[in-house]
């Protein structure tokens, strides 16, 4: 009704030329610090904020917006063709999107991404314009007890990424535990292992965990085998964009994705990793080309964490808007932003600042529009990258992530953590393990931790927390069936077909 | 990683598998010492610091028993990955470059550090001229030096280079400034 | 080769262009001395906000030519404070940004390095704390909340920010005029502040303390109660008492001020102390402070010094006490 209203208020708003410019310069920064390892949109609006003394309120806003999707998409840039993740939100699309890369439908994979995002970015826009006090309702009853059944329930993903041998997966899972737990603990504030270093009191960023064992665990192995001749690149097989037969498997995947990422990056404890995950998951499980998953790319498996994480940003922005909650890092900086004119964010913002939260929310409707239209011309650009020799490709890959975690950071602690995950990653090459269970354990490890020990502190101790409340007790009841039900079924059919002999070597 | 061995498929104990296995278990050993120095105040004994550390614990000893199992069976590297030989000189030029640019990144600044790392690596890679190798490191180091660190000020490890061309700029921008 | 070098130039262009559109490269040279300000955290947080607010009243001022800034994050300041102390030594034009959060992290991080070696020039800023109760809830009043938590500490959990910091510190202050045993309560700690007024909002828990910032636009949206600051005196229009006017002998400041380096001349301490006093007595840093909702408690040179230590034996009491020092 009046949302209609207030929309074209905000577009009107947003479509002067210094805005539109702003949109622009905010997206073009946004894909460049993207594809950086470890430099974040919260990090660069951060140090971007002291252009709010010399601005207009709606400009910075706007600037920041289209930093915040931009990030997003240079992002997944990087994962597809370098196998470099410039953000913890584009992790799961380097594991279909850069085996699609390397052999030869990068050009896909990045396309199905951009347009992914655009679709995606558009309908969470629109679910920020239009249902934001409606979802913020559910989403500020999720406590700790819903969110540690969320975890449960995100843990079923990681079935989708064990590879040939459960143990070995499960091997990899529990290291990413451990990772995780580097740090202080959140709830008690005692260190755990960090031998007694200061800088690991923070924890290790799953960024440097994920270009170490991706980026720097690739670059050894493919030094280790010069000679195999072997997994060598295709730089580009048949079309350079989506066939009529990629389109066809990819939307519904994009639909998908957004609907599971926009509500879950409203919840205040969402998160942006959590839907890709969870994307990935249902993807490969609804598959009709299971056997691509994993080994030359499957498009559905890049399509949908891509749209998943694009919503989700746009779910963020939900508790933001309507409530005044700052619910991940690039929000809290926003936040700030307000601050920095005068404008206390609440749940009043909304009415008191009309012409500023529509004019964001417009401005993220063009910021998505100039994404995919800046975006799908240069992918053409970006796919040469894989023409690089394979020397220069590999060397410049490390000074990349060099500049991701010791230039913001720097600390050569960093340095060495990324190097060791390098040279663990390339034993996990070598040996069959496989690397994204130690991201999924590294991230969702800690957050069900947390929130369990969260939930049991506040029922004093009591465990029926968990299934007394009915939407916890239905996320737990999800992923026991998610997990448990494919595994019997899968055994029953197993004892049918063969006998129980084990293989040797099959381990 | 000796990849020499084993034509025959009988189950034979497989050595780098063993030794991955062992490898784990004293992963498990260091998580357990580590668990036990985290100080447990008595006030957070429902479900303190420790629980989950001990519950990894516990699932990191079992998944490393079964892969020492599954390596006195004859171990799991994939036959592809046992057949092909590995490179030690590119792999150890490689290695050398991140040392290099470890050791030197703090004295020579990030954009010297990264030049030698680019150099080794391409080395390592198989490319045969360091100079052009060089140039193209710098030009890179130099891009991204500029554009992030400068665009957003960032300190990015600012060493010799970093330093005279700043203060070549500098003196270029204070000259027009007047 | 030539796709190569189409693809370094297009970078090299881009970047060019994201500069040139910004032009607002706060780093580039500048050939007059500049004030050099140590962040021990990441962009963003208090201090880098104190920071980059000290940056431009200081330049809007007329009183320095610029600054340049440097973060250091980590574990509550403790990783970049050792840095400060030794190779910042003796620089008598930089500053250190710090407050009450590296004190607590100084001590439940048993830290090599503390605030005694270096050099108070004054304190800026503080927030004082907030009480807050869901709207739904039972408690009206400081009064109600105290009784409830001497009735049984477990079942009146409270939600703030990490264990240790300074939400902590005040229920454990809280708890303690009390007489309530710091072991028995149920404090549940949130990593941002927008986590910890979700589960207020949601009524998960019984009650949340926080800076009163965080929580100031519930309360007037009548989302969240309102029962006590942590201020020394009523503010004004905050229409709430101080915990001591409402029999809890409490007070409290995050505070926020500036260190120089150990071993500069008393010159450049005297100088630095009268550039720091001439800013927090500026109109621009009034409007600054309004605006975030900081507090100016301007305590320079000695004075400050003293302040630093009787707090960090204060601190060091209470987090004994929470089961952290």
């Amino acid at each position: 009704m009046d949302t209609l209203g207030h929309l074209a208020h905000g577009f009107a708003v947003a479509f002067t030329p210094t805005n539109l410019l702003w949109c622009l310069v905010g997206t073009t920064l946004g894909t460049a610090i993207g594809v950086l390892p470890g430099l974040g949109p919260a990090l660069t609006i951060a140090l971007l904020l002291p252009i709010t003394y010399q601005v207009v309120p709606e400009a910075s806003f706007i600037l920041f917006a289209g930093i915040y999707y931009g990030a997003m998409y240079g992002g997944s840039t990087t994962s597809i063709l370098l196998n470099t993740p410039g953000e913890s939100a584009t992790i799961v699309t380097a594991l279909e999107g850069n085996r699609m890369a390397r052999s030869g439908r990068g050009g896909a994979a990045l396309a199905t991404s951009a347009i992914g995002s655009f679709v995606a970015g558009t309908l969470g826009t629109m679910g920020v314009a239009f249902l934001a006090p409606t979802v913020v309702k559910y989403a500020i009853k999720f406590g700790p007890a819903e969110y540690f059944s969320l975890m449960v329930l995100a843990f079923i993903t990681v079935s989708a990424v064990l590879g040939s041998s459960s143990v070995r997966g499960l091997t990899s899972l529990f290291a990413g535990f451990v990772i995780g737990m580097i740090g202080v603990d959140l709830q008690t504030g005692q260190p755990r292992f960090t031998f007694g270093t200061a800088e690991l009191l923070d924890g290790v960023d799953v960024i440097i965990v994920a270009v170490g064992l991706f980026a720097v665990g690739e670059t050894l192995y493919m030094a280790s085998r010069r000679y195999a001749g072997k997994d060598e690149i295709v730089p580009l097989k048949g079309s350079l964009y989506m066939t009529a037969a990629e389109w066809a498997r990819s939307w519904k995947p994009w639909l998908r994705g957004a609907a599971i990422g926009f509500p879950i990056g409203a919840l205040p404890a969402g998160g942006a990793e959590i839907p890709t995950f969870l994307s990935y998951a249902v993807e490969k499980k609804l598959s009709k080309h299971k056997e691509e998953f994993g080994t030359v790319g499957a498009i559905e498996g890049v399509a949908g964490p891509e749209a998943a994480n694009n919503a989700s940003a746009a779910g963020v922005l939900v508790p933001m808007l309507t409530l005044g909650l700052p619910t991940s890092a690039t929000a809290a900086i926003m936040l700030s932003a307000f601050q920095s004119y005068g404008i206390n964010p609440g749940p009043l913002l909304l009415t008191t600042q009309a012409n500023l939260v529509w004019g964001l929310i417009a401005s993220l409707f063009i910021a998505n529009i100039i994404l995919v239209v800046l975006n799908l011309p240069l992918i053409g650009l970006w796919v040469r990258l894989l023409k690089i020799p394979a020397p220069q490709l590999y060397a410049g890959i490390l000074v990349f992530a060099t500049v991701g975690t010791y230039g913001i950071s720097q600390s050569p602690i960093d340095l060495v953590i990324l190097y060791l995950l390098g040279a663990a990653g390339f034993l996990m090459r070598r040996f069959d393990f496989p690397t994204a269970p130690v991201i999924i354990g590294m991230i969702l490890g800690p957050l069900a931790e947390t929130q369990f020990r969260r939930a049991m502190t506040i029922a004093n101790g009591d465990w029926t927390v968990f299934y007394r409340h009915p939407l916890s007790l239905t996320l737990l009841a999800l992923a026991f069936l998610g997990l448990v039900g494919p595994h019997i079924w899968a055994w029953i059919q197993q004892r049918r077909r063969r006998g129980p002999e084990h293989v040797p070597g099959d381990a | 990683m000796s990849t020499s061995e084993q034509q025959a498929s009988a189950p034979r104990l497989a050595l780098p598998e063993l030794l991955i296995g062992i490898g784990l278990l004293i992963c498990a050993g260091a998580v357990a010492w580590q668990t036990l120095a985290i100080p447990v105040s008595p006030l957070y004994s429902k479900v303190g610091p420790t629980v989950f550390p001990y519950i990894t614990m516990a699932g990191m000893i079992v998944l490393s028993l079964l892969l020492i199992l599954a390596a006195i069976r004859g171990g799991w590297q994939p036959q592809e990955e046992k057949e092909t030989p590995t490179d030690w000189k590119a792999m150890g030029f490689v290695a050398a470059g991140l040392v290099a640019n470890l050791l030197l990144i703090q004295p020579l600044g990030f954009t010297a550090a990264s030049v030698i790392m680019f150099v080794l690596v391409c080395f390592g890679f198989g490319s045969r001229h360091p100079p052009r190798d060089a140039l193209l490191g710098l030009v890179l180091a130099l891009a991204a030096y500029f554009g992030f660190a400068k665009a957003l000020g960032v300190n990015i490890g600012a060493g010799l280079i970093e330093n005279q061309l700043n203060a070549l700029l500098g003196a270029a921008f204070s000259g027009k400034g007047g | 080769m030539l796709n190569r070098r189409n693809f370094l130039a297009g970078t090299a262009a881009a970047g060019a262009a994201a500069i040139a559109a910004l032009h607002l490269t706060p780093a580039f040279a500048q050939d007059t001395p500049q004030l050099q300000i140590f962040v021990p955290a990441a962009p963003g947080g208090g201090w880098d906000q104190t920071a980059r607010a000290i940056d431009q009243v200081l330049r809007s001022e007329k009183l320095i030519s610029g600054s340049q800034i440097t973060n250091v994050g980590g574990a509550g300041g403790t990783v970049g404070l050792p840095q400060f102390v030794n190779q910042w030594k003796g620089k008598g034009n930089s500053l250190m940004v710090a407050g009450m959060v590296m004190v607590g992290a100084i001590i439940a991080n048993k830290a090599a390095n503390n605030l005694t070696e270096v050099t108070p020039i004054a304190r800026l800023t503080g927030e004082f704390e907030a009480l807050v109760v869901p709207a739904e809830s039972p408690f009206k009043t400081a009064t109600d909340f105290v009784a409830a938590l001497k009735a049984d500490p477990s079942k009146v959990p409270v939600a703030g920010g990490s264990a240790g910091g300074s939400d902590h510190i005040l229920f454990g202050l809280i708890a303690k005029t009390a007489g309530v045993p710091a072991a028995n309560l149920s404090y549940v700690p949130f990593a941002g502040g927008g986590e910890a007024l979700s589960a207020l909002l949601g009524n998960q828990v019984a009650a949340g303390i926080s800076g009163y910032g965080e929580f100031s636009e519930q309360v007037k949206a009548g989302a969240l109660r309102l029962l006590a600051i942590s201020a020394d005196k009523r503010q004004e229009g905050i229409d709430a008492p101080t915990l001591k006017e409402a029999g809890i002998d409490v007070e409290l400041f995050n505070w926020r001020g500036v260190f120089a380096p150990p071993g500069i001349s008393d010159d450049d301490k005297a100088a630095m102390i009268k550039l720091v006093e001439t800013m927090a007595k500026s109109d621009a840093w009034a409007t600054e402070c309004k605006n975030r909702n900081w507090t100016p408690i301007l305590l320079t040179g000695d004075d400050y010094a003293k302040f630093v230590t009787e707090d960090t034996a204060r601190i060091g009491a209470i987090l004994k006490d929470l089961g952290l020092a």
